[in-house]
């Protein structure tokens, strides 16, 4: 091994890759497109305005002024007032309420007359959205602030204690960003190894290396450390379209790097292994197509396997995206270990046997 | 004799049924220019992918460098340069960057400067591979095979498919190789760059060598003669010339001998009997006719089968 020569070749690779509109596109702005257009499109089905549920016990006008006032800057929905509070709230997938307890009124008209009293309000968030969770701290903490002064002039009267909820629910962005990251890596990755290996056999630049003390290996490694490289650069690219513009907290954890880095080797593989058998380079953009197209479509990328008929979600479960799909979504979004390790696992080994079948199947010379 | 860089003993080489190479022997001589003449799929490239250590034989013996070559030769490998046939390189790599790549594989390097100047391309080094005409592509491709500054040298077609004028380009790098010392083995389905370039030609047709040797030894050996054309003859006259003259549908006369002096002969006879003509011509036997009189075919008749 030569790390110098290695060197030389990922850099050459990634000057034609930045000169090339091509790869540009399926790398930066097809994802980026995927991310604006879906994200946009069922936009209108999260929250636009931040909504908060309250519950009511006092069911007085002084509570009701207070819900008014919290009303002017968020969308309020109510929960009954005849219902266990905290069951409704878990059983409703609610990720964010407050509940203002009986005696609500009472407490402040002796707080007025000076008595020790304070009034505490309970708000449950969903501790996985710290931005929508910041603007109803900060609405519901100025409102407060404001009734404390008018009551006693700046005396803690009314408080509010904060636990956390989980709700099941994710918005349709949460769900679609690993599958751009999955479709992305998947796509940059086999277009990118047949589209070489056929254009540098047919052009004879592999016979060319073969000649030279560049070894196969060396040609290996470097062209899996560029793979590797770029299929990051992409999935930090989503990332960032994700947390800046959908706002989507993500979670980046090992099970992360490890899913990326072995798609990118799970496709380069199936790349080489198809490479094999594509003799001229009109036919490589089929055989690409081929395998990409029903796994971009197929393994749950643009809706969960759930919405499909059995037969279909069955022969998903074949397919070495929806490993990546599911895999990624379990670490970056839904924080589930045990589903990460599982589809990590997984798709960790779909990459070994792969990349391993498809290193040796090509060859430079006969 | 000279130290032989090349050493082919009864090669053959069969890819499953077609017998591509059936037994040929050469050599390729230090500093010299060997050229393998011949059709389109005489075997050229088969045999230059087996000398390059591409392709394996199926049988006979290949020394380089008087090393049995094998393509684990690593050795081997940093003291040659190649231009494989029908070559296209990176497309988005500008010139420089090209040689500069190929470059970081070898532990001898010749400034990719000196490269460039050699081969003319200092205009176009920034350019990228992909704008580039055919006939610099060529030279990009003669450039990259230099890198390392070889010994040993292999050309597979360079000027294939080139307007006779970038041909010239091509051409004039590898007579500039050549007075450097350097060894090169040219195929070429152009007899005429043959005979400009190469020292030494072997003859190639259907997996076989049909002659080899210098230009002249084989215009000698194989129906060496010149052949004097008198146009605008009267052919009432053509006994008066001695030997049997020929005479074409455009009352051509031709008349063929074996040297110089039966030249001054058919001069002299002219001059005696002050016979007219409106033009004469001596033509020389060139490789072409030497291929028709070794393969019995010439080469574009034996392209197309
Ligand atoms: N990879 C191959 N597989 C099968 N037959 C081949 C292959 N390469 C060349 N041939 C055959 O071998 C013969 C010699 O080809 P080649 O060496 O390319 O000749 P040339 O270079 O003189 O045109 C031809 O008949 C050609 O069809
Ligand atoms: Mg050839």
């Amino acid at each position: 091994m030569k790390p110098i020569a290695i060197f030389n070749d990922f850099l050459a690779n990634l000057k034609m890759w930045y000169r090339s509109k091509g790869t540009v596109f399926w790398a930066i702005l097809f994802p980026i497109l995927l991310m604006l257009i879906f994200g946009a499109i069922y936009q209108g089905q999260g929250d636009v305005t931040v909504s908060l549920h309250v519950q009511d016990l006092d069911e007085t006008e002084i509570s009701e002024e207070f819900i008014s006032n919290l009303g002017e800057r968020l969308k309020i929905e109510t929960i009954p007032s005849d219902v266990d509070g905290d069951n409704y709230i878990s059983d409703n997938n609610i990720r964010s309420a407050l509940i203002i307890p009986e005696g609500f009124e009472s407490s402040i008209q002796s707080a007025y007359l000076g008595s020790n009293e304070s009034i505490p309000l309970s708000l449950s968030l969903d501790p996985t959205r710290e931005s929508v969770n910041g603007i109803i701290r900060g609405v519901l903490g100025g409102t407060v602030q404001g009734w404390n002064n008018d009551i006693s002039g700046a005396r803690e009267v009314l408080s509010y204690q904060e636990t956390s909820v989980t709700a099941e629910e994710f918005k349709f962005i949460d769900f679609f960003m690993p599958g751009v990251i999955g479709i992305t890596v998947m796509t940059s990755t086999i277009y990118g190894t047949i589209f070489r290996n056929t254009k540098y056999r047919k052009w004879g630049i592999l016979s060319k290396l073969s000649t030279t003390p560049f070894s196969r290996w060396e040609y290996l490694v470097s062209k899996m450390l560029f793979m590797t490289f770029i299929s990051f650069f992409s999935t930090f690219l989503i990332i960032i379209v994700g947390v800046f513009v959908w706002d989507i907290s993500v979670t980046i954890d090992v099970y992360l790097f490890i899913i990326v880095i072995s798609t990118a080797f799970a496709f380069s593989g199936m790349g080489m292994l198809i490479s094999r058998f594509v003799k001229e380079e009109e036919t490589a953009d089929s055989a690409a197509g081929a395998v990409t197209f029903p796994q971009m479509f197929l393994a749950g990328t643009f809706f969960p396997l759930e919405v499909m008929p059995s037969y279909l979600s069955s022969f998903a479960r074949v397919l070495p995206l929806y490993y990546v799909n599911e895999g990624l979504r379990d670490s970056m979004i839904y924080e589930d270990g045990s589903g990460a390790l599982f589809n990590t696992a997984i798709i960790f080994s779909i990459a070994a046997v792969l990349f391993v079948v498809g290193a040796l199947a090509t060859k430079w010379t006969e | 004799m000279t130290e032989s860089i090349i050493d082919i003993k009864n090669l053959t080489k069969n890819y499953n049924g077609t017998k591509a190479i059936r037994g040929i022997s050469f050599n390729v001589k230090k500093g010299e220019v060997f050229s393998m003449v011949g059709p389109n799929g005489a075997g050229k490239t088969t045999t230059v992918e087996i000398c390059e250590g591409i392709r394996k034989p199926t049988s006979g013996s290949v020394h380089i460098f008087g090393e049995e070559f094998s393509k684990k030769s690593k050795k081997t490998r940093q003291k040659i340069g190649v231009l494989p046939q029908e070559y296209r390189s990176f497309e988005r790599l500008t010139v420089k960057e090209t040689l500069k790549y190929y470059s970081s594989f070898y532990e001898t390097k010749r400034s990719i400067d000196d490269i460039i100047a050699l081969l003319d391309l200092e205009d176009k080094k920034d350019e990228l591979y992909m704008n580039l005409s055919g006939g610099l592509k060529q030279r990009v491709g003669v450039g990259m095979a230099l890198v390392n500054d070889p010994e040993l040298i292999y050309l597979d077609e360079p000027t294939t498919g080139l307007d006779p004028r970038s041909r010239r380009g091509v051409w004039d790098a590898i007579e500039i190789l050549k007075k450097e010392g350097k060894t090169i083995f040219l195929t070429t389905h152009y007899m005429e760059e043959a005979e400009f370039l190469a020292d030494r030609i072997a003859i190639m047709h259907q997996g076989k060598i049909a002659a080899k040797g210098c230009l002249d030894d084989l215009i000698h050996g194989h129906g060496g003669h010149y052949t004097v054309l008198l146009h605008g003859f009267d052919p009432k006259n053509v006994n008066l010339l001695g030997k049997e003259p020929k005479i074409d549908t455009n009352g051509t006369v031709s008349v063929k001998v074996k040297n110089p002096t039966e030249i001054s002969k058919i001069l002299q006879k002219v001059i005696k009997n002050d016979l007219k003509f409106a033009n004469l011509e001596v033509k020389r036997t060139n490789l072409e006719e030497v291929f028709m009189n070794v393969t019995g075919t010439t080469i574009e008749e034996g392209d197309a089968a």
